[in-house]
């Protein structure tokens, strides 16, 4: 039996450790594997036959290649690769005046007048889509499939949020059709919402720029004593959390999405009430879905530039929600106003 | 000059969002007052329209006389139908088509009045002079 530590490169998450423990324990050899987040290191022990310590990091870094680690027999240095900001900077740039343009053209006015059908729901959301409500549920989902992206997964994460936001649009809606009572939130629950996602937002921005190594101790996720009950890391985090989140997108505070849910209320049936928010939400998946498998999409070379420039638009959406929600709640005179 | 690049493109980001900020403009009408204050039996009518923002944005109206703040909506669903004039105590989610009066008291209509969205991002001023 021997025992080694090594570093690990790319170690940015809680996740990271199950992921990372759970990879080295499948491998044969291997009895038993422990990762630290704080210290980037991980215990391993198990039987190697007679190979250096040299062999056996790079045995080891073989299954974990595919998220994105490395074992290595010395502290590796945090670097930031400034030079990715060049081009990332100017794309964010890009992204945000055209969300300002948008905007100023008074897009929303597209928003059709008159009576309520689901053809009209489906433009109200499409046009929320590129409005306002990108700031919040854009934002979101932005981050959030960069942030999967960099732990190495797939397309599932993705597939999960948009699954879990259709199905919450189609049962609360048609609760909320059926009951006629909305879940309305006061406006002490919105301001605390917004600036909680606001908070958010800027936390994850700061994550994907990759530049504080200590934003990463910020993130929430599932506690990984909990993730471990559940079942290995690859189950819980990855599918609880991207739907539960999904689902949760109903209950944000998007002023479209809101008075979709005061229209539901008067139609006083739950298939009428379900149809049109899912319609609604089927009107927003093009431009969400676009933002969430663009990280997928890009090239290898890229992805610094990508996930900073992402970062950046990602920390304008956050300081832009936090803005907003201190001008609604009165405490600060508007700053900008559309 | 090892940071020319990293100079250049802040530079170019700077031109990109000051563009978009100084030359995506609304639709006519909507930044500046015109004629949306009138008078009915007796009452000073301001009339803000509510749809994707509120248009006018600004308005200059008489001070010290009874007022009505008439809110019109359009198929609003956006952000704009959430209103809140915090001067006034008033709060509310407005039809998505329909006119909505607040009664604004003598006492009330006196200095700046701002309203904004329930979300913050819209927001219209009624200057009383």
């Amino acid at each position: 039996m021997e025992a080694y530590t090594f570093h690990i490169q790319g170690m940015h998450c809680k996740s990271c450790t199950l992921l990372t423990e759970g990879e080295l324990m499948d491998l044969p050899e291997v009895t038993h594997a422990e990762s630290s987040l704080k210290t980037h290191t991980v215990e391993v022990t198990g039987e190697f036959g007679g190979r250096t310590q040299d062999e056996i990091a790079s045995y080891l870094t073989e299954p974990l290649k595919k998220h994105g680690y490395s074992l290595h027999l010395d502290k590796q240095a945090h670097r930031v690769r400034w030079a990715d900001f060049t081009y990332a900077i100017p794309v964010a740039a890009a992204f945000i005046g055209l969300f300002i343009i948008l905007q100023k053209l008074g897009i929303v006015n597209l928003a059709g007048s008159g009576e309520m059908t689901y053809a009209t729901a489906f433009i109200i959301g499409l046009i929320a889509s590129v409005s306002t409500c990108m700031a919040v549920v854009g934002g979101l989902v932005l981050s959030m499939s960069a942030s999967y992206a960099k732990e190495g997964q797939g397309a599932r994460p993705q597939i999960l949020f948009h699954i879990g936001r259709l199905v919450s649009f189609f049962v609360l809606g048609g609760a909320i059709g059926a009951l006629g009572s909305a879940f309305q939130l006061g406006a002490t629950g919105t301001f605390a919402l917004s600036f909680i996602i606001g908070i958010l937002l800027l936390i994850l921005g700061l994550n994907l720029l990759d530049v504080f190594p200590w934003t990463k101790k910020l993130l929430p996720t599932l506690p990984a004593s909990l993730g471990k009950h559940i079942g290995r890391l690859k189950g819980a985090n990855s599918t609880l959390t991207p739907l539960l989140i999904g689902a949760a997108t109903f209950v944000l505070p998007c002023g479209f999405t809101q008075s979709m849910q005061l229209y539901t209320l008067t139609t006083g049936s739950f298939l009428e009430g379900a149809l049109t928010m899912t319609v609604f939400a089927l009107g927003t998946l093009p431009v969400l879905a676009l933002l969430s498998f663009s990280s997928l999409s890009i090239k290898k070379m890229q992805t610094g530039v990508f996930y900073k420039a992402a970062g950046l638009v990602v920390i304008f959406f956050g300081v832009f929600n936090l803005m907003n929600s201190l001008v609604a709640a009165g405490l600060i005179p508007p700053l900008v106003s559309f | 000059m090892k940071n020319l690049p990293i100079v250049a493109s802040v530079l170019l980001a700077a031109v990109i969002i000051g563009g978009a900020v100084a030359f995506g403009g609304k639709p006519d009408g909507a930044t500046q007052a015109a004629g949306n204050v009138s008078m009915e039996g007796g009452k000073q009518v301001i009339e803000i329209n509510v749809k994707g923002g509120y248009a006018p944005k600004l308005t200059t109206a008489k001070a010290g006389v009874p007022t009505v703040l008439r809110l019109k909506t359009d198929g609003t669903y956006d952000c704009s139908s959430g209103v809140s004039v915090p001067a006034l105590g008033f709060k509310k989610a407005l039809e998505a088509t329909g006119v909505t009066d607040v009664d604004v008291s003598p006492q009330l209509a006196r200095g700046t009045i701002e309203g904004v969205c329930s979300m913050g991002m819209y927001s219209f001023s009624v200057q009383f002079m």
